[in-house]
């Protein structure tokens, strides 16, 4: 047990004292997951995925922008910012301080991306909505044809999108303000015809036209009812602490090889000691450092990121579970390492292949790119990533409120690449003694 | 583990026996080490000596168990090699041609990891770890890490690693290759010192001059067979056209190069 905790403290002081893979162990995933989390925040804010700002300036002060207040509230996942007023109360970002904010302001502040919708409401649609549709009605009854209610202009609702909000984006929010006018409009007719026909059907009441025929309801598919899609944060920083933590292939396969061509390795290999106990300290070693690396991204998540305007990392409510699947992400990662260490021939080919495979394997396994948004080829390849098992797992208790029964899948795929990993280095490392 | 005591003991039974020794490399024509047989007794220095490619460092990596043989056994203080490894290991301590030590450990944290791992620990691994940074007058230099030693230095450390656990056999492969005089000097010195104390070792070296110095016996290998052995004086006893052990050698293994 000695030669094992030797082992384990001689790599964490050489680890320690190289302080170019300290940076990349530590300093690059840290700065990868800050970096990456806060330019994703906008670009979910560009596609709607999570609260954006609707910057209303509301200048008829009658029914309808009531309604789309009352519509967007209800689709959610929409702040609406009165034009002239922040979010606090105080002067809107790119808006005019008087509260008259004129529709200059409003697509200023649209097009610097203070908001990502823009909605002007001009004065009096209200009053010329109704006026159509009594025109529309007294035609109607008179026998005239409908364009005889053309006569009261058409009024017209402005929207702005922000420049890089997306198609889809664009689209779900035109739909929702349509369909906010045809409920109003229906409900005007209704009025207005039930006022045509209250002298012959007294009894009638004038709120059918609100009634509605047909419900939708949209079922939860969380656990317990929960359904939230990942945050920037969720997505970002299991991400990037995989990708940190697999980024110890570098050290731990150099530190091999290094033992290799220094002789230190001919040294050990006459030692009275098991080099199994000597590369079983290495992983110990770096599994460790694997699990402080994630802490401190974890840390980041809940601590750093939301001073940046980010929202908070949750980590769902299996603490244990998140702990076993870092530690299998981690062993899986050393045993990686190990097998690289041990089939590189040199550090330079060692330095080359691990970096490129950890990062085709971040691709494929979703790290930079969420793998539904793959093609289906893509998407059937990236079930054999490591990453992909880790962030899966970790997303499933981060998001979806998973437990361990849930991710135990991905825990043993991890594993089991670990055993594979290691179980091939020995088998490489037997044979190379061998000769 | 209890430090080794000295060889006298069983100063009959030789440290190191070597029999028959084969060993060949896959896709090589020849084998690296054919029909290799030597003993070494304590208190002996047997020096291996041979050209580039003759079979040294095969020999030598065979006789620590760093390679498996194809045929033939090794006894180490009389327990077989390969078939009780880790208790044979206790035996000896190797010095390898390249400065097997971790450039950012000091050069006590790397005696001090060593020594562990020969079951050196407490108060014994400490003045184990000072009393062979001593013999190698590294002692005021413990706490500097290895790679701002300059090379004799370096070569020192390396010994100094060899000697932790008192071994009974020392394979010292090289260990003065590249280093200045005065530390080519030093450890001469301490391996005459250690000699007289009875400790065993085999010792290569293109140096021949250091070898008729050093040398009990010498074995000049070629082509991965012994071709000639005995002490010094007795090889050249033998050729009395050679005026020393550099022109035995050329003599016995040609003038061709071998690179």
């Amino acid at each position: 047990m000695m030669k094992l905790f030797s082992t384990v403290y001689k790599e964490l002081l050489l680890l320690f004292r190289d302080r170019a893979g300290l940076l990349v162990l530590f300093l690059m995933p840290a700065a990868l997951v800050i970096i990456v989390s806060l330019v994703q925040e906008n670009v979910l804010k560009t596609t709607g995925e999570i609260d954006v700002q609707v910057v209303l300036a509301d200048r008829d002060r009658g029914a309808v922008g009531d309604a789309i207040r009352k519509g967007l509230a209800e689709a959610g996942a929409m702040e609406i910012v009165e034009a002239g007023r922040g979010p606090d109360g105080g002067p809107g970002a790119g808006l005019d301080r008087d509260g008259k904010a004129d529709d200059a302001a409003v697509e200023k502040a649209v097009a610097h991306g203070d908001a990502q919708v823009g909605i002007i409401i001009p004065a009096g649609l209200t009053r010329n909505m109704q006026a159509r549709i009594d025109a529309q009605i007294e035609a109607a009854f008179a026998g005239k044809p409908a364009s005889e209610a053309e006569n009261v202009s058409l009024p017209e609702l402005r929207l702005y999108f922000d420049p890089l909000a997306q198609g889809s984006f664009r689209s779900a929010i035109v739909n929702a303000i349509h369909r906010i006018i045809l409920m109003m409009e229906m409900e005007m007719k209704a009025g207005a015809f039930t006022g045509a026909v209250r002298s012959f059907v007294p009894e009638m009441s004038d709120d059918w036209g609100s009634g509605r025929l047909l419900d939708l309801r949209v079922e939860r598919t969380g656990r317990g009812g929960v359904e939230k899609l990942p945050t920037s944060v969720q997505q970002n920083v299991p991400a990037w602490a995989l990708f940190g933590m697999f980024f110890i292939v570098v050290p731990l396969s150099g530190a091999l090889i290094r033992e290799r061509e220094d002789g230190t390795q001919t040294r050990l290999l006459t030692l009275p000691v098991s080099y199994g106990i000597l590369l079983m300290g290495k992983v110990i070693a770096y599994v460790f450092i694997c699990l402080v690396q994630f802490g401190i991204i974890l840390l980041i998540g809940i601590y750093v990121l939301p001073l940046m305007g980010t929202p908070v990392l949750e980590i769902g409510s299996s603490p244990e579970a998140v702990a076993v699947i870092v530690l299998s992400a981690a062993l899986a990662a050393s045993g990686y390492g190990i097998a690289i260490g041990v089939f590189s021939g040199t550090y330079e080919q060692a330095s080359m292949f691990g970096p490129v495979s950890i990062v085709i394997a971040a691709a494929l396994g979703g790290i930079m790119v969420p793998v539904y948004v793959m093609p289906e080829t893509m998407r059937e390849i990236s079930r054999f990533s490591p990453l992909a098992w880790g962030l899966n797992g970790l997303t499933e208790l981060f998001v979806r409120e998973g437990d361990l029964i849930s991710v135990l899948p991905e825990i043993a795929y991890l594993l089991l690449f670990a055993a594979g990993m290691l179980g091939a280095a020995w088998i490489g490392f037997s044979r190379r003694r061998r000769f | 583990m209890a430090i080794l005591k000295p060889f006298e003991e069983n100063a009959e039974e030789p440290c190191l026996v070597a029999q028959d020794l084969e060993k060949s490399y896959p896709s090589a024509e020849k084998p690296a080490i054919d029909a290799l047989s030597l003993s070494v007794h304590a208190g002996e220095i047997f020096g291996l000596l041979g050209p580039n490619g003759a079979g040294k460092t095969t020999a030598i990596s065979v006789m620590t168990g760093l390679l498996r043989p194809d045929a033939g056994a090794v006894h180490i203080c009389g327990i077989d090699l390969f078939k009780r490894s880790k208790a044979a290991r206790k035996f000896f301590g190797l010095v390898p041609q390249e400065i097997a030590l971790y450039p950012n450990l000091t050069a006590r944290e790397n005696l001090r990891y060593f020594g562990r791992l020969y079951g050196l620990k407490g108060k014994q691994l400490k003045e184990r770890v000072a009393e062979s940074l001593s013999i190698v007058g590294l002692s005021d230099r413990a706490h500097q890490r290895i790679r701002t030693f300059s090379g004799g230095m370096k070569r020192r450390a390396n010994l100094s690693a060899g000697l932790l656990h008192s071994p009974r056999l020392l394979f010292l492969d090289e260990p003065t290759v590249g280093i200045d005089a005065q530390s080519r000097n030093m450890i001469l010195e301490r391996l005459l010192e250690m000699r007289e104390k009875g400790v065993a070792m085999i010792y290569t070296t293109h140096y021949m001059e250091e070898a008729q110095t050093l040398c009990s016996r010498i074995a000049v290998m070629d082509g991965g067979r012994i071709v000639a052995h005995g002490s010094p004086a007795d090889l050249l006893r033998g050729y009395p056209e050679c005026r020393d052990l550099g022109a035995l050698f050329l003599h016995l293994t040609g003038k061709r190069l071998r690179d």
